[in-house]
């Protein structure tokens, strides 16, 4: 092996090494600090809007990723949060710090209905149950007086502190930041529970799952609840960020599309997964509009040659490669016998790391 | 390991594209203008282009009073999420000193909070929701005539000429919700009559005949409809298909002034009579060079009235920038901002290829900020590709008119 490799290994070794408590310090270490890096205001306002989007695809990797539940309606329920939490601010007075909890509640609720199909549908027909939601919402706003309809809603006011507004976007990143990481770091704690596992058993078979004695309704409902309080926390941050404007065609199929490439370009069921892949999918989409004739091809090509060197994701290729190195740094300490699943117990920490075209080699 | 190689390489590519717009440089002694336009649709992209390529041409005589002039160009698809990350690159990065943006009613709105926030003057070529310019910013300015003066154009000539009773279909989008609502509150408000039958459909829907039997059944005098342009050649076409004489008169929104609404709804269309800013077989001199223009650059016939009002918006920016004294520094800039919306402010009877003169001025209000006043009435007399229309009205306002006393 060449230099470049011991060094590499030793590095993933000592990163491997940290207690995760260690390595979500400094994640949170370098969140905090990130702010310092970026040269203007529109950088700060990207990284306020991947925060944002962080949200909303770690809360759709759960019901998708781990649970394995088809949900086209994501986006529907961050519509809701994000109106539900503008109704309240603007026509109730009341302040973002209680339309905010208030919001990503009422939309849990929803998130209650919507799974209830998924008891009986599976696949392509929860896909469409789902996207009728989507889309039933969509239109609901889109003519009703009362939310805006289709001109818009708007002068949602920004959280404030005192007399004081946090309308910049560099104020906005303190509160955006701490929500996607605690959301992430819930995410990441709830498929390394008995729930998590619940659900990736559910997701590889359910019929086997409920004869192992887990009650599947039960999880595949709380997996639409879980969802849906991401949605409609990052859809009422949406909201409340400058300019404080929503329209229902910020949440219509295009939107989901994007969200849903989010997490699968991060990688489906990988904790990792919903941040990675919120965070260069919003990028790309950024950058390419300015190349308006081919945006949409280049935003296509970006994701087609993804999905073919990394079909399971940027997460799950991470996974792959730490998984790989971890096995071949066991075999040179003992046979390969019993090692690869130590290899993949410490490496992997989404489940479907080691499946399909990701197995170990 | 080539595998490994091209993973390597495509992950370098992703990250180093995904990273560009991170770089950024503001050169001095250059007038830059954002320009944030629905650049999806064919029309879309070529009168965005003309606009551009408008402020350019500057470039060519040596600049406007010897600066160069940037134009940073992007699409926000009239969504106003995407319309609001442009502005924020315009303001932020691109250190603009003037935006041109955008389309449609549902992207300005919200542009105008930060363009406010920001100090830095907007204009619109074509939105024409009222709320526009009643936000009180100072920075706003509108080239386009608002939906309050194009509301009336319509409602006045056919209540006084074909008859009160008017029956309401249109599509939920902004352009149907408004024109409706503002053709509703007229009638109301000026006759005392209320529709007498009032539907909305999506805006995806194909089918209209259902509520158009309804339409037909109860005897209307007007046919007001609203919506797309695909929306409205439909429900022209399937009007006549379920039996609604031509004697009913149609009217639309200025939609209606779209190619493809005479060019798919074909004779259908005949009759139709929508407001607005301009139409292609205007006879004055400067109306017909520019549709001489457009069609030997662009390759089209008859250039709408967002043609032309987008056009018109080049024009006004050029001139405001000739009068404005810029320094065009880093540290001007906020000063180069404040001079540009100054001087746009100064505009007064401007004329360019629409029929209705310009005018601005100081005060943050709808009086002040809509700068035209006059929209026009038109009338297809022959629908397919070789289309053709006449003008039925030209109509100035007073700049209070259609406001709340």
């Amino acid at each position: 092996m060449w230099a470049g490799g011991h060094v590499r290994t030793r590095l993933a070794a000592r990163i491997a090494a940290l207690h995760p408590l260690q390595a979500w310090g400094g994640a949170l270490v370098i969140l905090t600090t990130l702010p310092l890096l970026v040269f203007n205001g529109y950088q700060q306002y990207l990284l306020d809007l991947v925060m944002i989007n962080v949200v909303l695809a770690v809360g759709l990797n759960i019901v998708k990723g781990f649970a394995g539940q088809v949900n086209v309606g994501h986006v529907a329920l961050a519509a809701i949060g994000a109106y539900t939490s503008a109704v309240l601010s603007t026509k109730f007075g009341m302040p973002f710090w209680f339309a905010l909890p208030l919001a990503t509640l009422a939309t849990g609720c929803v998130g209650a209905i919507v799974g209830v199909p998924s008891f009986r549908l599976e696949g392509a027909y929860l896909a469409l149950a789902t996207l009728g939601l989507a889309e039933s919402v969509r239109m609901f706003i889109g003519v009703t007086d009362y939310l805006g309809a289709s001109i818009g809603f708007g002068d949602i006011p920004p959280p404030m502190i005192g007399d004081h507004r946090l309308d910049s976007y560099y104020a906005y990143y303190y509160i955006v930041m701490p929500i996607a990481f605690i959301g992430t770091y819930l995410a990441y704690s709830i498929l390394r529970s008995d729930v998590g596992r619940a659900f990736m058993a559910i997701r590889e078979d359910s019929l086997a799952a409920a004869a192992a004695g887990i009650k599947v309704r039960k999880y595949k409902l709380l997996a639409f609840v879980i969802s849906a309080f991401y949605a409609g926390c990052a859809g009422s941050l949406a909201a409340h960020m400058a300019p404080g404007f929503i329209h229902p065609d910020d949440y219509n199929l295009t939107r989901m599309v994007t969200v849903i490439l989010m997490v699968v370009a991060g990688g489906l069921g990988h904790i990792w997964g919903g941040v990675i892949g919120a965070a260069l999918i919003t990028l790309i989409a950024e950058w390419s509009r300015a190349y308006y004739q081919y945006e949409f091809i280049i935003f296509g090509m970006i994701v087609v040659l993804t999905m073919m060197y990394m079909p399971r994701g940027i997460g799950g290729y991470l996974d792959r490669r730490r998984v790989r190195r971890r096995f071949v740094a066991l075999r040179g300490q003992g046979g390969p016998q019993g090692t690869v699943s130590a290899a993949v117990g410490a490496g992997a920490v989404g489940a479907g790391a080691v499946r399909g075209d990701d197995r170990v080699a | 390991m080539p595998l490994k190689n091209t993973r390597v390489a495509l992950a370098a590519a992703i990250l180093g594209l995904t990273f560009a717009c991170a770089t950024a440089s503001a050169e001095d002694g250059v007038i830059r203008v954002g320009m944030t336009l629905r650049m999806i649709v064919e029309n879309g992209i070529k009168y965005g282009q003309m606009t551009r390529d408008e402020l350019l041409a500057a470039n060519a005589s040596g600049g406007i009073n010897g600066h160069k002039v940037e134009v940073i160009l992007l699409d926000d698809e009239c969504n106003a999420q995407k319309g609001v990350a442009n502005a924020n690159r315009f303001i932020e990065q691109d250190k603009v000193h003037l935006i041109v943006g955008s389309i449609c009613s549902s992207v300005t709105l919200p542009l105008v909070e930060i363009t406010a926030r920001a100090q830095v003057p907007q204009i619109s070529p074509t939105s024409t929701a009222r709320a526009i310019t009643e936000k009180g910013s100072a920075w706003i300015f509108r080239a386009a005539a608002s939906e309050r003066y194009f509301a009336a154009v319509h409602a006045k000539y056919l209540a006084e000429n074909v008859g009160k009773k008017v029956a309401y279909l249109y599509t939920t989008d902004a352009a149907g919700i408004s024109f409706a609502t503002a053709y509703q509150a007229f009638m109301k408000d000026t006759y005392g009559v209320e529709p007498v039958f009032t539907a909305q459909q999506q805006e995806t829907d194909v089918d209209f005949r259902s509520n158009l039997l309804k339409i037909k059944s109860l005897g209307p005098e007007v046919l007001a409809l609203a919506g797309q342009s695909d929306a409205i050649s439909r429900i022209v076409t399937q009007a006549l298909e379920v039996g609604i004489p031509r004697k009913v008169a149609r009217v639309s929104a200025s939609a209606a002034s779209n190619a493809p609404v005479p060019e798919t709804a074909g004779d259908a269309v005949i009759g139709l009579i929508f407001s607005a800013a301009f139409v292609c077989t205007d006879p004055r001199p400067e109306a017909q060079a520019f549709v001489k223009q457009v069609g030997e650059k662009y390759h089209v016939r008859c250039p709408d009235h967002d043609f032309a009002q987008a056009y018109q918006t080049a024009l006004i920016v050029k001139a405001a920038l000739a009068k404005a004294d810029l320094k065009l520094t880093d540290a001007s800039l906020a000063a180069d901002r404040t001079a540009i919306r100054d001087a746009l402010a100064g505009i007064r009877d401007f004329q360019g290829v629409v029929p209705g003169k310009i005018n601005f001025c100081a005060d943050p209000t709808p009086q002040c900020r809509d700068g035209n006043r006059t929209p026009i009435l038109v009338e297809y007399v022959k629908g397919g590709k070789e289309y053709e229309m006449k003008q039925l009205a030209t109509v100035t306002f007073e700049p209070d008119f259609g406001l709340k006393k």
